[in-house]
C-alpha cells in the first residue's frame, strides 16, 4: 500500500513522483501495446484464433457504443477501448505475485490503479474529451441550452457536474482496487494459503467489473454531451 | 487543549462509524438491485442473461458508496 516516493526539484518546486505506480502502468501499457501488435500482425479474411479474440472485444466495444450513443458512435472507439484494455490490464497485474519484490521506503509493484493520481489522470481525460465533444456537436449551446430560468439553473447544474464526475470516476476505481488489496492483506492475516483465495477470485471478477463501469460511464457522459436536444 | 491521544481514539471511532453508516446505505442499495434483477427474471425469464449484466453494473456503482466512506475512514485511522 506504500509508495515508493521520489522528490525532483524542478525550478524550485518539488515534484514527488510515485516510481512503483509509473513502473507497473509502463507494465500494463506494454502488455497492451504488444497485445495489439501482435493481433494486427497477420489480418486475414480466415481469422486465426488471435485474431478472432480480438475480433470479438472489438465487437462488445461496437455493441455497446451502439446502444448507448445515438450518433457518429465508432469514433469514440479509440478513447473509450483503450481505457477499458488498460484498466483491466491494470487491474489483473494486483493479483499478480510481483508484491514479495521488496522496493526502497516500503513500496511494493501492485496494480498502478492503487494509486489515485493515476485514476484520476484518467478521470480528467475523460472530462476533456466530453467537453470538447459536446462543445464541437452543439457549440456554445453546450453550455446553455436555453436563456430562461430553468437554463440557467440547468447550466449551473453542469457546471458542477464538471466537478462531481471525474471526482466519482477516480475515487470509485481507486477505492475498489484499494480495498480489495487490502482485504487480501487482511485475509493474509488471518488464515494464510486458504483465505486469501476467494477473495483473489472475487478480485478479479471486481477488476473486469469496474474497467466495465468506468468505459460504461465514459461512454453516457459523451453520450450525454452530444446528443441532440429536443 | 486536547492532546494528541484523544484525538487519535476520536478519530479511530469516527472511523468505525464511517464504514459503518457507508455501509449500511451499499447494503440497502445492493438490496434493492437484487430485489430488481428477481422481479424482472421473474416476470421474464427470458432477459435474465441481460438483465444480471444490469445488475452487476448498478450494484458496482451502489458499492462504490460504501468504498467512498472507505477511504474516508482509511484516511481518518492516519490520524
Amino acid at each position: 500500500m506504500e509508495h515508493w516516493i521520489y522528490t525532483l526539484n524542478i525550478a524550485g518546486h518539488a515534484v514527488s513522483l510515485n516510481l512503483d505506480t509509473i513502473f507497473t502502468m509502463w507494465f500494463a501499457m506494454a502488455v497492451v501495446i504488444i497485445f495489439a501488435l501482435l493481433a494486427t500482425r497477420h489480418l486475414s479474411l480466415e481469422p486465426g484464433r488471435l485474431q478472432a479474440i480480438s475480433e470479438s472485444i472489438m465487437k462488445f466495444f461496437y455493441g455497446t457504443l451502439d446502444t448507448m450513443i445515438e450518433n457518429e458512435n465508432r469514433k469514440h472507439v479509440p478513447l473509450v477501448a483503450s481505457l477499458f484494455l488498460f484498466i483491466v490490464t491494470a487491474n489483473l497485474m494486483g493479483q499478480l505475485p510481483l508484491r514479495i519484490i521488496h522496493l526502497k521506503n516500503g513500496g511494493e509493484l501492485a496494480s498502478p490503479t492503487n494509486d489515485i493520481n493515476l485514476t484520476a489522470a484518467m478521470a480528467v481525460i475523460v472530462l476533456i474529451y466530453y467537453v470538447f465533444m459536446g462543445i464541437r456537436a452543439k457549440g456554445p449551446k453546450f453550455f446553455l441550452h436555453e436563456l430562461s430560468f430553468t437554463g440557467i439553473v440547468m447550466a449551473l447544474v453542469e457546471i458542477l457536474e464538471m466537478f462531481t464526475r471525474p471526482l466519482s470516476l477516480a475515487i470509485r476505481l481507486f477505492a475498489n482496487i484499494f480495498a480489495g488489496e487490502i482485504l487480501v492483506s487482511i485475509a493474509l492475516g488471518g488464515l494464510a494459503y486458504f483465505l486469501p483465495l476467494p477473495i483473489m477470485l472475487f478480485e478479479i471478477l471486481v477488476a473486469f467489473i469496474q474497467a466495465t463501469v468506468f468505459m460504461m460511464l465514459t461512454i453516457a457522459y459523451i453520450g450525454s454531451a452530444t446528443k441532440e436536444e429536443h | 487543549m486536547v492532546d494528541t491521544a484523544t484525538v487519535s481514539q476520536m478519530a479511530h471511532l469516527g472511523a468505525g462509524i464511517a464504514i459503518g453508516f457507508g455501509a449500511v446505505g451499499a447494503g440497502l442499495g445492493i438490496g434493492f438491485a437484487t430485489k430488481g434483477l428477481m422481479d424482472a427474471v421473474s416476470r421474464q425469464p427470458e432477459v435474465a442473461g441481460k438483465a444480471f449484466g444490469f445488475f452487476l453494473l448498478g450494484a458496482a456503482l451502489s458499492e462504490a458508496c460504501a468504498l467512498y466512506a472507505f477511504v474516508i475512514a482509511f484516511m481518518l485511522l492516519g490520524k
